[in-house]
């Protein structure tokens, strides 16, 4: 079982090293106290939630009608829009449309990770900028995202100060605004000199076609609009009926990944245009003169089939259960492949992999449920989690 | 080529399964060993309502000296998988190693089978009328369960719940969660008809002294925490009662952790199987555990499953806070009753 021999070190690694558990510690410290103050304030979050659970329910069970509706829609918004059945589709629809020898600037997108997107765009010889500083700071150490919404959460500010130090070549000091300082400066070129910029999506309903993307940077507004190009990848279990179910998805989604309000919510519905001068309507006024959407199916329609665990697409990625999680305080992304935890076990075996490659996850679960507790979806992660076991046990591999 | 299950499912979790099935108990014990602490109790062997005493604390002597032989083996870069998959390997040409690891020297006295002892005496002084099936008491075959086992644990359910029916079980009274959460909530799915009703020993201990106004008071004054098992607080809903219950005591004080209460309790990294699979990730969620609680500062710590008393003995170990008490709620009551 060298596969299982192998993960089980990785995970015992991160277990044994107490920076991963005091970087967590304080993290889950302060995400259990906004998040309670959070909904302190706005407590019809909770009501919402279990509104917002109907509306998934719903779109998860005909995601590919919704599809199409919002290809339509965005097509008539003078978008282009894709459908991608699976992540080599994807990956081919975006390598075509960037070309190489390209500038990108990226907004942190999970479902780009799934698919690999700028390790692929990396080797076809563009260069990639991850610019979410935690993406940012990960992608420099030649890391992996250690959580969904705080990706370099087991880094501290003195290993960051190092980095910096490398790559600029001048002594920052292990100060957080002086580093946060730093990248900002480094990158700020790059927003206006990039070719293509590239983001996901937090929900889009396909009514309007409007991409929402949640952010405190403002790293996601300067990628969609400072290049010329913007190019979205979107899970197909991200798309809800009209755009008043998404403000719904989106306000429970931020709640709970413990924000009262996000700095910034964008939405993109189509290129950049103006008819100021004669009434003719030209395209790239200020923003993108091009906006390209890929709608990524990969496994996501079988999933929505089976009773059980389709309940994984009604996830939000608010995070919050990562912080509930006992193992992932201590090991943080270890715990998981693409996606963590308990939630994650289930992407891996559906979605990013197979039964086979997620099985030393999933008997990682305690089962113990609190992440349940926590999730604004009431995901039942353990019954999931129990119900790969089944299938594994039952040789469904 | 995909692989065989057997290659997939961790080997402590498949050892476990075989000696379910071999030995209708999780640890492989030899089932004589299940009585012994009611020796002497006298306690009816047929009876409508039964105390099912579950492997856990009948046990608990046994998987001790396992797990402890299993992370010495850990420590010493022998891993567990290795060591359980070669205790299987023996078990099918018909060595049972699991025999060997409970023939090694049973850890000191077996202070985890007092509990049970409380148990029936709690019951017994607050008037309960109930019997204790001794060495028919069956295995509640959860563990099955929660490895996916799921064609092996119906067949176990039906087998036991046939056992039960036969014995004249009408009602039962757990005292470990997860057997309470299986016989109550997991068995319906597989046994067409079941109608065993089944509640746990702190629902019922609760009913009692909330009507009957009972006195309860410690020997001396104590500040506790209390640990919620995950079963028992988020399988079974059982959050208010062993509060209640300890709220009535007289000299008690309960303080509890800031965030980590209730549905909102941190596992103790035991049970399920977890820690046949991850000792040593085991040990450091117990200590954390520990850790959390001791943040009351108490002077006891009390939880009311097998599997947790176990992990935050262990836990508070790590912490080198080994004199602390960890106690079962059911011991805790039985002091209070004694005055």
């Amino acid at each position: 079982m060298s596969q299982f021999k192998a993960y089980k070190t990785q995970l015992m690694e991160a277990a044994r090293n107490d920076r991963i558990s005091t970087a967590l510690s304080r993290a889950i410290k302060s995400y259990r106290a906004n998040t309670n103050d959070a909904l302190k304030k706005f407590p019809h979050t909770i009501e919402l939630a279990e509104e917002v659970r109907k509306i998934k329910e719903d779109s998860i069970s005909r995601m590919k009608e919704l599809a199409e509706q919002a290809c339509e829609t965005i097509e008539g918004n003078k978008g282009h829009a894709y459908i991608a059945d699976t992540a080599e589709e994807a990956l081919k629809i975006i390598s075509e449309l960037v070309g190489k020898d390209k500038l990108i600037v990226k907004g942190k997108s999970m479902t780009g990770e799934e698919i690999g997107l700028r390790e692929h765009l990396e080797e076809l010889g563009n260069e990639v900028y991850e610019t979410d500083l935690g993406e940012f700071i990960i992608q420099q150490l030649k890391s992996k995202p250690m959580h969904i919404l705080s990706p370099a959460i087991h880094v501290p500010k003195e290993d960051v100060a190092t980095l910096l130090t490398n790559i600029t070549g001048k002594k920052v000091a292990p100060v957080i605004a002086e580093e946060v300082a730093t990248v900002r400066k480094l990158l700020r070129e790059k927003f206006f000199q990039a070719d293509v910029g590239l983001s996901g999506a937090n929900v889009v309903p396909a009514d309007t076609g409007a991409l929402f993307l949640i952010e405190n940077e403002g790293n996601i507004r300067l990628s969609t609009s400072a290049p010329p190009v913007h190019i979205a990848l979107v899970g197909m279990e991200k798309l809800v009926p009209t755009l008043h179910d998404a403000w719904k998805v989106a306000e429970v989604t931020w709640r709970y990944a413990n924000y009262n309000i996000p700095a910034y919510v964008s939405l993109v519905s189509g290129p950049s245009k103006t008819g100021d001068i004669e009434k003719v309507t030209t395209y790239g006024a200020h923003g993108p003169r091009e906006l390209h959407v890929v709608f990524l199916d990969s496994g996501r329609t079988k999933l929505a089939k089976h009773p059980l665990l389709r309940q994984a697409l009604y996830c939000l990625r608010c995070g919050g259960c990562l912080y509930e999680c006992p193992i992932f305080a201590v090991t943080a992304g270890y715990f998981g492949d693409k996606y963590f935890a308990g939630i994650g076990a289930v992407w891996t075996a559906q979605v990013t992999g197979s039964l086979e490659t997620a099985a030393p996850i999933i008997y990682t679960c305690l089962t113990c449920g609190r992440c349940k507790v926590r999730c604004p979806m009431k995901l039942e992660v353990p019954e999931m989690c129990v119900e790969l076991r089944k299938m594994i046990a039952q040789n469904q591999t | 080529m995909p692989k065989e299950r057997d290659d997939l499912i961790p080997k402590g979790m498949l050892l476990i399964a075989d000696n379910i099935s071999s030995r209708d108990n999780i640890f492989g014990a030899s089932p004589g060993a299940k009585a012994e602490w009611a020796k002497g109790l006298n306690l009816p062997r047929r009876n409508k309502t039964i105390f099912f005493a579950g492997c856990g604390y009948q046990y608990l002597r046994h998987a001790k000296t396992m797990l402890d032989a299993l992370s010495k083996f850990e420590r010493h870069g022998l891993d567990a998988e290795k060591t359980t998959g070669i205790a299987r390997a023996f078990k099918k040409v018909g060595v049972d190693l699991t025999a060997v690891y409970s023939k090694l020297p049973l850890g000191g006295d077996d202070h985890y089978s007092e509990t049970l002892n409380c148990a029936v005496n709690v019951l017994t002084k607050l008037g309960v009328d109930f019997g204790y099936l001794y060495e028919e008491e069956p295995c509640c075959g959860a563990p099955l369960y929660f490895f996916g086992l799921e064609a092996e644990f119906a067949k176990h359910c039906q087998k036991t719940y046939g056992k039960l029916k036969s014995l004249g079980v009408e009602e039962i009274i757990g005292l470990v969660p997860s057997c309470t959460n299986a016989l109550r909530n997991l068995f319906p799915n597989y046994v067409a008809g079941f109608d065993i009703e089944v509640k746990h020993f702190c629902q019922v201990v609760w009913e009692i002294i909330k009507e009957g106004n009972i006195p309860l008071e410690m020997p001396q004054k104590v500040e506790v925490t209390y640990h919620d098992p995950c079963q028992l607080a988020r399988y079974l809903g059982v959050i208010d009662e062993p509060r209640q219950v300890l709220n009535s005591i007289k000299g008690l004080e309960l303080k509890e952790p800031e965030w980590t209460t209730g549905e909102w309790a941190t596992c103790c990294g035991g049970g399920g199987g977890f820690e046949m699979v991850f000792p040593e990730l085991s040990h450091i969620l117990a200590v954390n555990r520990a850790r959390e609680l001791m943040e009351t500062n108490p002077s006891m710590i009390i939880t009311h499953c097998p599997a947790c008393v176990m992990q935050l003995e262990e836990g508070l170990k790590g912490l080198r806070r080994n004199h602390l008490e960890v106690l079962d709620l059911a011991q805790v009551v039985d002091r209070a009753l004694r005055r």
